[in-house]
């Protein structure tokens, strides 16, 4: 019990009542405008719970580590996460917004107007959130992992029995508010250690301006070392598996169920738009951060921990080995730690770098608290993306549709408890690190959902068997890559298991594409409802004619 | 309600989509066209960095934010060329979204 772990667990705790406060606050408030179905949050504060919601503990913990490990090749990911914003943003929020439906499934369902359709759908959202919430509590396992000194495995049992009870509970109701606070913290928790680093190591407290003159004083000792330059372009993988992989994040993020979600709580199309300009900014704060808290990080371990004799480590490495994810060996048996000798997870990077830069156990313990609020917001939306697609669209809407109000709550319930311990498990011996477990999620929602929902938005012809069969042969052909790469060695022009939605979107557009031309055109009711998705909500497009309606005042 | 000539309509359609166009091919170019060149670039440097690195870690970033806002605000104007009033449609839209 030192004053490390004191801090750090009372910062989490302290951030924990501040969410459970918020989420009853909020529920108490809402009870008298229940029925008021617009809830109107404005587009600023919309974006921010937007970014809390989006940013999981792969970004937070994940992200930076993964940066310093690949060099260059690790920007894809910064790039695609930001990127597919753009895709969501002008390709399919507004209309989606229009179209006023509460779930990826239940559009997909109504628009195409098909039960199969609909059931194909929440399958596949209920597989891409559960596979990206095992990332997220192989997240929650390094941080509680540390905090308690205790192998990774241990902290996620930790992790999965303290997520079940705050999603169950706390997390069905109110969660916008919850996330606009969760956002603030990880957001600060961030952002201090990576100025204080900048002040440290260049006395320049903008990380943004001062990391360059690092990355390339780092280009240096690179060469010195006989190393392939850390910012050399495609040196740990193909320039193909760069571009695969850029691309599956960015339709991924377009497709994301739980994100699009998001969008429905904003009041207009114009809402939408201004939620996602607000979101992309929010959530660049952090991305921009994180290629510097590569540099920085990679520059002290490089200059001040390589080259130290193994008597004389600093005392932050003994905690770290303990959890299995730090390895420091002597190889050549001399004595001192050299730089090729040091093997770090890319998921203690961010976590380890305040101790590394010695910050002191209130930073140390801001970014515990940080980290936990990322895994346990995005965790929170997965969750109500599983339990919705379950308990509404496949328990009531297809099963049981007398069902009252408090059995659907209850199956809801029971789902996201079942969910989060299937996937505990899965956790327990994580299939890889935290972001390239979350990029499998991504590739997987690339190749299901976005070329259907561009398609169903965009393309009045498209029908309930064109997008059938293309989400069905996106799965597989994803699914399948996945798996083959993964375990099997197999690839295709260098693209490994991170980049199979390369595959499975085109397949699946051609398929649906194909598959649509092939059968009946869908009702003229709902290629009206697709027309009409092209005109604000002033206009109405109905019998082949535009109508608007005049403000009533 | 007033039935409106599907020229104007078509107009409003056609003037977003242009713009989305143009945004998506300025989006493509910052992210996979200099994926595709980062070599030839990486010869000069911005903000201490190669251009190749720069551009992964900030460029494109703060360009993808710019083309956010500027679709936004864009957006608004055509709306408000083609007289679309946003009170009105905060109220014909109220009831289609669902609490959560």
């Amino acid at each position: 019990m030192d004053l490390q772990f004191m801090t750090s667990l009372g910062l989490i705790i302290a951030s924990f009542a501040l969410y459970i406060g918020i989420a009853i606050y909020n529920r108490a408030k809402q009870t008298s405008d229940f029925y008021v179905a617009s809830r109107g949050v404005p587009p600023v504060w919309n974006g921010m719970a937007i970014a809390g919601d989006w940013m999981s503990a792969a970004s937070f913990i994940g992200m930076a580590g993964t940066v310093m490990i690949l060099g260059y090749d690790g920007l894809a990911y910064i790039m695609g996460w930001t990127g597919g914003y753009l895709l969501l943003t002008f390709l399919l929020a507004p209309q989606l917004r229009k179209y006023g439906r509460y779930t990826v499934p239940e559009f997909i369902g109504d628009r195409f107007d098909s039960h199969t359709a609909r059931l194909i759908a929440a399958i596949g959202t209920m597989i891409i959130s559960f596979v990206y919430i095992i990332g997220q509590l192989s997240g929650a396992g390094v941080v509680l992992g540390r905090l308690f000194e205790i192998p990774s495995a241990v902290g996620t049992i930790i992790g999965v029995v303290i997520i079940t009870i705050y999603a169950t509970f706390g997390g069905m109701k109110g969660i916008t508010w919850t996330q606009v606070a969760q956002y603030l913290v990880l957001i600060v928790a961030y952002l201090i250690p990576v100025i204080f680093m900048s002040l440290q190591i260049t006395s320049n407290p903008l990380p943004w301006m001062s990391y360059g003159e690092v990355v390339s004083k780092m280009g240096e000792i690179d060469r010195d070392l006989g190393i392939s330059e850390f910012f050399a372009p495609f040196a740990s993988s193909d320039k193909t598996q760069f571009i695969a992989l850029m691309f599956c994040l960015m339709a991924g993020t377009a497709a994301l169920p739980h994100v699009i979600v998001r969008f429905y709580t904003v009041s207009t199309m114009k809402a939408a738009r201004w939620s996602g300009a607000w979101a992309l900014l929010f959530i660049c704060l952090l991305y921009l951060s994180a290629p510097a808290y590569a540099a920085f990080s990679r520059f002290i371990l490089l200059t001040q921990v390589a080259g130290r004799p193994f008597t004389d480590l600093p005392a932050w490495t003994e905690s770290w080995i303990d959890t299995g994810r730090l390895k420091l060996a002597d190889l050549n048996n001399d004595g001192i730690l050299q730089w090729n000798e040091i093997q770090i997870s890319n998921d203690i990077v961010v976590m380890a770098t305040p101790e590394i830069a010695e910050l002191g156990v209130f930073v140390i313990g801001l970014v515990a608290a940080g980290a936990m609020a990322a895994a346990l917001s995005t965790a929170g939306g997965l969750l109500i993306a599983i339990s919705s697609s379950f308990a509404h669209d496949i328990y009531y809407r297809l099963l049981n549709p007398q069902a009252s109000e408090r059995k659907r709550l209850l199956v809801a319930r029971i789902s996201i408890a079942v969910a989060t311990v299937v996937a505990g498990i899965v956790a327990l011996d994580p299939p890889g690190v935290i972001t390239q477990i979350v990029a499998w999620a991504f590739s997987l929602a690339a190749a299901t959902f976005f070329p259907v929902l561009f398609l169903g938005v965009w393309w009045k012809r498209c029908n309930a068997q064109g997008a059938i069969a293309g989400m069905i042969s996106g799965m597989l052909v994803s699914g399948s890559y996945i798996i083959a790469a993964r375990y099997f060695d197999f690839s295709l022009f260098g693209i490994i298991d991170t980049g199979a939605g390369l595959f499975g979107a085109p397949v699946c557009l051609l398929v649906t594409y194909v598959v649509s031309k092939m059968t009946p055109p869908p009702a003229q009711r709902l290629q009206e409802e697709v027309m009409d998705l092209r005109y604000p909500e002033q206009m109405t497009f109905k019998d082949g004619e535009v109508w608007m309606d005049e403000p009533s005042k | 309600m007033k039935k409106i000539d599907k020229a104007v309509a078509d107009a409003y359609f056609n003037k977003r989509v242009r713009n989305i166009v143009v945004y998506l091919t300025l989006w493509f170019i910052v992210s996979f066209g200099v994926v595709m060149f980062a070599q030839p670039l990486s010869n000069f440097t911005v903000n201490g960095m190669p251009f190749h690195y720069f551009m992964g870690a900030q460029g494109s970033l703060i360009v993808f934010i710019i083309l956010l806002f500027v679709n936004a605000i864009q957006s608004d104007k055509i709306d408000k060329e083609f007289g679309i009033d946003e009170d009105e449609n905060e109220r014909l839209s109220s009831g289609k979204s669902i609490d959560h």
